[in-house]
């Protein structure tokens, strides 16, 4: 007799469920933390996770793949990839480590809550690995862009971001706190792992790590699909979650769940996906548009998984594919507008060359967005910069804090409703029902403006505005990340 | 857009970590100052008000144990991600050669009958507790209070996960060699119904139930694993020595070398606190009046059915742990 398979023995790590004597099953699991108070905990142990891996196996593949992440980034350290890469490409990877590595080690604390409030000891084990692998996904991308600190004080946001007040961070951890650190083990896997990881982690893993690849940065890339192979796994450990959900009446809970979380994971990948893959990635290296992304890889895949597991799509559908071509252009002129507060150099993309492949991405986009772009070209280009900066406050979103944005001169997305005598604003009409789901949860939400208006920002002005958001503390405003080079060909000594 | 604040100085490293005038290691790197959600002045943006921020409130922030500076505490392993999983594939390596070499010599049908009685009662049901062991890890990753100390405890769990998995293997690998035994039949039975168990049973419900972030490191991480892992690794790797069972031993061995892990972090963490305030050490020593009694009994009582063991000294080495951290019991 030689080693067992592991299909022998697996079984026993989960048939770990016992009924508690000296506490009671409530004080073990509080329906707060573990959810579906309603269905008795043996219902869980029919929990069977799609994805199965032994702690043997785990520690030797996962070994492996930091081996191999690893070796890449110190071989291509001596190949100098900041130095050489875009200023575009370098704008998209500070976009990424300033947002994203904080909110994996996060994503670790929630998977750990999974280890101890889930019912499924299946879940409970999976969520184990889901930990470990969330810590991995901060380490490694924190030791990635440490080394670029030393020539770019930017890429210090990969720590010191979520502990500014910088409106971009608050719109993140706002997604995070919603979907992620606030609510039972249940409603946090159906959003969290099905909804965000299934739904939407391809787009930064695979599509950015596409033009990583093609824009040189092969650190980037190998990173990056190294981490996506791990939430391939534990992206799955909401399925089987949801079968239950369908099975235990709670079909209601489960769709409402996907319907928020799609729409929110969507408008915040529109800046932190869409933005970089349509206007700062180099024009030559892109290897789809986002649309084309988002339909490939997110609008197929997703609706089949929601059709299989018997749900339906969200109800807002038709409303997502109209925004597919609009949010995250909005989103750009709002963020290069308001560049001095971003924690990396913005690239505005917009050429003559990257206007044409845009269009053809696009249609009707210089008539829409290219016309607001046409004004802020104007001015730059007769050298009145101080009126490319807005002189107002922007609408902030309660929900998404995000800015609202629409079609320039066409159509403007706000929605409002009055809440306990305050007037709240939203960026679309779904925003809006999430509120409305469930109002306590957004309500004492503050959004950069309602902090500014509360007296929170002083002084209230600019500089103070650029301060409290941690510009001028971390690092300084930001700025283009060409210089404006790009607007010579549009200065009228080039039209003569 | 030159109206600039000011005009920063390059880094070197995180900015965080440049006030120490040195190159900072890898795990300083990776592991420090990552929690946003470090006191009452960091609410979640959304929920605000809600039963998860109270229970941040009440659990976390509300705990009597304090320190000034919880990002400051340091794991004295330095261990990060990439080199948890080199040491444990190691180890892993090594447990599944034994598992090999010794199922080719027909270790498990040579052991003696009274042996095998000891297996079914007293090791295999071990699986319910270790389930416990992982739960209770979860717990302190997911409301530590600083990225440092959630990495410990994501590694704890992880490592209880490893034991569960290897005793799952042999479970098994008991059951197959002897099938008339009830090898991964009775477990939940013997941990729901036996006398001897109930006393760990009581002592890991409550242990799972103390919500208090503080009380809680201190009832699981210094009392109620420092007891399982004197009972379960320790004494059971001594007693299957003398009854032969050398496989059960070396793997205990192996499991061992995560259990002083654990102490080391604990340890750091107990003289962390009270270096930063002395009072720490009489809200754990009033834990531990709490705790210990039920642990002891808990150590007494399971060791009566495991063959040569000896719950004194299992005990004595347990309180030793504690008191050469200067706690009273």
């Amino acid at each position: 007799m030689a080693l067992l398979e592991r299909s022998e023995w697996y079984d026993y790590t989960r048939m770990t469920n016992w009924t508690p004597k000296f506490v009671s099953e409530e004080e073990v699991f509080p329906a707060m933390h573990s959810g579906m108070a309603d269905v008795p905990l043996s219902v869980f142990d029919s929990y069977d996770e799609p994805y199965k891996i032994s702690y043997r196996e785990y520690v030797d593949v996962q070994r492996q793949k930091d081996a191999g992440a690893y070796s890449v980034k110190a071989a291509l350290e001596r190949a100098d990839m900041y130095n050489r890469a875009s200023p575009g490409w370098i704008s998209a990877a500070k976009l990424h480590y300033g947002g994203v590595p904080v909110v994996e080690y996060h994503a670790s604390l929630m998977e750990s809550r999974f280890v101890r409030f889930a019912k499924a000891p299946g879940m409970r084990n999976m969520g184990c690995f889901g930990a470990m692998d969330e810590n991995r996904h901060a380490q490694i991308q924190l030791a990635f862009p440490h080394e670029y600190i030393d020539k770019d004080r930017q890429f210090d946001w990969a720590t010191q971001g979520y502990r500014t007040q910088n409106w971009g961070i608050l719109a993140a951890r706002n997604l995070s706190d919603d979907m992620m650190m606030t609510r039972d083990v249940v409603q946090t896997a159906i959003m969290l792992n099905f909804a965000f990881e299934t739904g939407f982690t391809n787009l930064q893993f695979i599509g950015l790590s596409a033009d990583a690849a093609n824009a040189g940065d092969y650190s980037f890339a190998k990173m990056i699909q190294s981490v996506q192979s791990d939430e391939a796994r534990h992206a799955q450990l909401g399925t089987p979650l949801l079968k239950l959900m369908m099975e235990n009446g709670h079909e209601a809970e489960a769709q409402r769940m996907v319907d928020i979380s799609f729409w929110r994971t969507w408008r915040l990948f529109a800046v932190l996906s869409g933005i970089p893959m349509d206007y700062y990635v180099p024009l030559e290296h892109r290897e789809n548009s986002w649309k084309e992304f988002m339909e490939e890889w997110i609008i197929e895949q997703f609706e089949r998984n929601l059709r299989d597991l018997g749900l339906q799509r969200p109800w807002y559908w038709d409303y997502f594919l109209e925004d597919l071509s609009e949010e995250h252009h909005g989103q750009h002129i709002g963020t290069y507008s308001w560049r001095p507060t971003l924690w990396w150099n913005p690239t505005a993309g917009v050429s003559k060359n990257e206007r044409e492949w845009l269009e053809e991405k696009y249609p009707g986009w210089n008539d829409t967005f290219g016309k607001a772009w046409d004004v802020v070209i104007d001015n730059m280009a007769n050298g009145r910069m101080e009126q490319t900066v807005p002189g107002t406050l922007p609408v902030i979103c309660k929900v998404s804090n995000l800015p609202v944005v629409g079609i320039p001169f066409k159509t403007a997305k706000i929605e409002q409703i009055t809440y306990k005598g305050e007037n709240i604003q939203f960026g679309s009409i779904v925003d809006k029902w999430i509120f409305e789901q469930d109002p306590e949860r957004y309500c004492r939400t503050q959004t950069i403006v309602d902090r500014f208006l509360a007296g929170k920002v002083q002084p209230a002005d600019l500089g103070g505005a650029l301060q409290y958001m941690g510009l001028g503390v971390v690092t300084d405003p930001a700025d283009d990340s060409m210089g404006y080079s790009w607007v010579d060909e549009y200065r009228p000594a080039a039209a003569e | 857009m030159s109206e600039n604040v000011a005009t920063l100085k390059p880094l070197k490293t995180w900015s965080h970590l440049a006030k120490n005038r040195r190159r900072p290691s890898e795990y300083e790197i990776v592991s420090t100052n990552l929690l946003w959600n470090m006191s009452e002045n960091t609410p979640p943006e959304a929920g605000q008000g809600l039963a998860m921020d109270e229970w941040h409130h009440k659990y976390r922030y509300g705990s009597p144990l304090t320190h000034s500076d919880w990002d400051g505490f340091r794991d004295p392993d330095s261990l990060v991600y990439r080199t948890y999983n080199i040491i444990q594939d190691g180890q892993e390596t090594y447990v599944e050669n034994l598992c090999d070499e010794y199922s080719s010599l027909e270790h498990d049908a040579g052991l003696a009958p009274e042996w095998l009685e000891a297996l079914e009662a007293f090791y295999t049901p071990a699986r319910y507790p270790l389930n416990i062991c992982m739960m209770n890890a979860g717990y302190g990753a997911a409301f530590a209070r600083s990225s440092t100390i959630v990495n410990t405890w994501v590694y704890q769990a992880a490592d209880s996960l490893r034991h569960l998995s290897r005793l799952a293997y042999r479970t098994a690998e008991l059951k197959k060699n002897h099938p008339s035994r009830r090898f991964g039949d009775s477990e939940r039975e013997v941990w729901e119904h036996s006398p001897a168990w109930q006393g760990f049973r009581e002592l890991f419900e409550k242990s799972l139930v103390a919500y208090d972030v503080g009380e809680h490191f201190v009832a699981f991480n210094l009392v109620a694993k420092v007891a399982f892992d004197e009972t379960l690794v320790a004494e059971f790797a001594r007693c299957a020595r003398i009854a032969g069972d050398d496989l059960a031993a070396l793997i205990s061995d192996s499991h061992m070398r995560d259990v002083e892990r654990s102490r080391r972090w604990s340890r750091a963490l107990v003289e962390y606190c009270v270096e930063d305030d002395p009072a720490n050490k009489d809200v754990i020593n009033g834990w531990l009046e709490k705790w210990v009694p039920l642990a002891e009994r808990s150590v007494s009582e399971l060791l009566l059915i495991l063959p040569g063991a000896d719950a004194t000294a299992a005990n004595a080495r347990a309180r030793k742990f504690r008191n050469d951290l200067g706690l009273d019991r």
